[in-house]
């Protein structure tokens, strides 16, 4: 049996905080993406230049920085804030920015700006006659969303959805630097200790490719249920 | 003031593209049971027109009234904007429009194309909106094509497939943007078909179309534009047979 000099239960830990931190920072990054994308298609001139502004900074700053901008600078602004609050009108908080939400929110931020570029240019593929088709006959604008962009957006969208996950994914063994404990983190700390580095980076490797192969099933599945009525059927090819 | 018995009334719309004025100053009347047919030479401002019945063009100024209840506008910064895009949502569902390219929700099948806004839009239960869509799809002879998706279909069917879905809003009127013109020959027939069916149960229509048989036997009214303005209108025979502007006689006269 595999001896892992007691690292075994830590490691598996460290699997679930990277598994929790990435599914969680997907979902915020494809919320800040859809609503970025939408801000980009926007007809307002200044609500597309924030959004613009935002991808700008976030491809242009190395990963690693933003992280610790966010979280150390994260925590500076919120004992200001906390301070303000106590000098001004006598109230006592206290926050502590929890390096886990920390992760998230920096993670998430960050694949938002990549995933709003997918977004953006999945939008534009949706024929826009279809989406006047919705218009006409009396859908509201939620609705239009819904049931018929959304989904016919989504075909596009994939592709691109998959591989940021991929990234984002890897990018969560940076959450190390600042306290967590995920798979990364663990087995460096085990190496350190015993001198035996393939023991705890292969399993963490495996751990790895074990949330891909299971994520690429998971797009299979998605991409099957966004091609329907695209050609699928066996009619034709076109599209 | 307003008549509530006329379904469609149009009066006075002016609209420009980047200062191109492409309608100045049209007026229709849609009574019930009226199929208005528009004809012109393109870029004679006939689809726009139509698009600007359920506003998908946004028209600088005119009335739109639908049973008697006129679209209410407001001036903001961006020009001309209805008020309330409730009411606008309300009447457009009243207006049923088919598209040339069809425009079929690719990834529904086409029953649930046909109930999908009965669903979404009127709250119609989802077992009434079936059957009453099947019912629709057998008139257009479509049956047996009700599980299959747009991609599966000619544009033929698809058509008829979009006059299903126009017809399962029960609506008020019916407009037609050039509903044979993306078909090929063999196919337009069935569409005009069913259209003509539709005519003769009292539909009430308006229709932009390059088929002047069409016109000339199914509509009782036709409008010749002409640079954003209308020509010429009467009755078929006599616009169509006897026209009195040279450029519909142009027009109308067959060029090889």
């Amino acid at each position: 049996m595999l001896d892992l000099h007691g690292y075994g239960y830590r490691l598996l830990e460290g699997g679930l905080l990277t598994l929790e931190l990435a599914i969680l920072s997907l979902i915020l990054a494809v919320i800040l993406g859809l609503v970025t994308a939408s801000a980009k298609l926007s007809s307002s001139i200044v609500i597309r230049a924030i959004a613009k502004a935002y991808t700008l900074v976030i491809r242009g700053v190395p990963d690693l920085v933003l992280m610790m901008l966010l979280f150390y600078g994260g925590q500076i602004g919120i004992n200001m804030a906390t301070d303000w609050l106590y000098y001004e009108f006598d109230v006592d908080i206290f926050v502590n920015v929890d390096a886990f939400v920390a992760g998230v929110i920096t993670i998430g931020i960050i694949f938002g700006a990549y995933m709003s570029e997918t977004f953006r240019g999945a939008f534009m593929a949706v024929d826009g006659g279809l989406l006047e088709a919705a218009r006409a006959y009396g859908m509201r604008p939620w609705t239009v969303f819904r049931r018929i962009r959304f989904p016919l957006m989504m075909r596009h969208a994939l592709p691109g959805l998959s591989n940021n996950w991929m990234v984002l994914l890897k990018t969560t063994a940076l959450v190390s630097i600042i306290g967590l404990s995920d798979m990364v983190k663990v087995a460096a700390e085990a190496t350190k200790a015993t001198h035996e580095p393939f023991l705890f980076m292969i399993p963490v490797a495996l751990g790895y490719l074990a949330i891909s192969s299971v994520s690429e099933w998971c797009f299979m599945k998605l991409k099957a249920r966004y091609d329907v009525g695209f050609g699928a059927e066996g009619a034709s090819w076109n599209n | 003031m307003a008549d509530t018995s006329i379904p469609l009334k149009i009066n006075d719309l002016y609209k420009s593209f980047n200062d191109t004025p492409v309608l100045k100053g049209l007026s229709l009347d849609a009574r019930k049971g009226d199929v208005i047919t528009l004809i012109g030479a393109s870029g004679s401002g006939k689809s726009t027109f139509l698009r600007c019945m359920n506003l998908l063009e946004m028209p600088d100024q005119g009335d739109i009234v639908v049973h008697g209840e006129p679209i209410k506008f407001k001036f903001d910064k961006h020009g001309r904007q209805p008020s309330d895009w409730k009411q606008v949502e309300r009447i457009r569902s009243k207006l049923s429009m088919v598209f040339q390219n069809f425009n079929l929700w690719p990834h529904m099948t086409l029953l649930e194309n046909v109930i999908e806004a009965p669903i979404h839009v009127l709250g119609q239960p989802k077992d009434k909106a079936r059957a009453n869509g099947l019912s629709l799809l057998e008139r257009v002879g479509l049956a047996e094509r009700a599980s299959y998706y747009p991609t599966q279909l000619s544009g033929g069917q698809q058509q008829r497939g979009a006059i299903a879905r126009a017809l399962a809003m029960d609506p008020e009127v019916m407009l037609f943007d050039e509903p044979t013109s993306a078909l090929d020959p063999e196919l337009v027939g069935d569409v005009l078909e069913v259209m003509r069916e539709l005519a003769d149960e009292g539909r009430t229509m308006v229709v932009v179309t390059h088929e002047m048989d069409f016109a000339r036997d199914v509509s009782n009214h036709v409008m010749f534009l002409h640079q954003g303005v209308i020509e010429e209108q009467g009755a078929p025979e006599q616009v169509l047979s006897h026209p009195k502007s040279e450029r519909l006689k142009q027009f109308l006269s067959p060029r090889y």
